[in-house]
């Protein structure tokens, strides 16, 4: 079937191998705070002030000094994330276009939902924690949806 | 809507899977339609009744609650 937006079938497995170890390694960076002194490089930032609360040197479209590991974690968990979420299944339809979208509906309303109790119930310095899984969350719910959606069709 | 796809698939000796491939989808489609919880697309509703010879009518039927 001719679909728009989606990546060929082979990007499946690619996104696969990359985004198990993408996790591994984001997790690993976000609980242990990893920061080695040699990812410590020099970035081009649109705009980033070296305070957290504001009132810091401002520094727009300049080279500033960074750890990078997070952004590599970050960098490496969306792409595969991408992949394995848009690329076509191996018999992409119309019944799997269905399951696609309904997963799709249905993992907006688990990310937003959980958006709406944590600006409700988290507060704080947690709640940037927290805002930092949901910014990743939506991709992750969609997957595990739509995988699960399209394995139970395949038991039926 | 409802259909007689299994009907149309024994009499002309079919597998869903091979059925699947004559009109080139999943097999989940095929075996979605026939426990009715897919309704096909026109595209999809023509081609299997080319396949079989018939009109449209005659493998695909309203319900009342359509």
């Amino acid at each position: 079937m001719k679909t728009r937006f989606l990546f060929p079938h082979k990007y499946k497995k690619i996104g696969w191998l990359f985004l198990i170890p993408s996790t591994i390694f984001g997790l690993f960076v976000t609980f242990t705070d990893f920061e080695p002194e040699w990812l410590k490089l020099p970035m081009f930032t649109i705009f980033s002030q070296d305070s957290l609360f504001g009132g810091g040197n401002v520094k727009c479209f300049s080279i500033i000094k960074t750890n990078v590991a997070n952004e590599i974690a970050g960098v490496c968990f969306l792409l595969s994330a991408m992949l394995v979420a848009f690329a076509k299944a191996k018999n992409e339809d119309e019944f799997i276009t269905k399951i696609r979208l309904e997963s799709l509906v249905w993992a907006t309303f688990i990310h937003f939902g959980m958006l709406l109790l944590g600006l409700l119930f988290v507060f704080d310095f947690d709640f940037f924690t927290f805002m930092v899984f949901n910014m990743f969350s939506l991709l992750i719910f969609y997957i595990l949806k739509f995988n699960w959606a399209l394995y139970k069709s395949k038991l039926l | 809507m409802k259909n007689n796809l299994k009907v149309e698939r024994a009499i002309k000796n079919l597998t869903q899977g091979d059925l699947a491939e004559l009109i080139g989808v999943s097999r989940q489609t095929i075996n979605a339609m026939e426990k009715n919880k897919y309704v096909p697309s026109t595209v999809l509703s023509l081609k299997i009744a080319k396949l079989f010879n018939k009109n449209v009518e005659d493998v695909f039927f309203l319900e009342d609650t359509d």
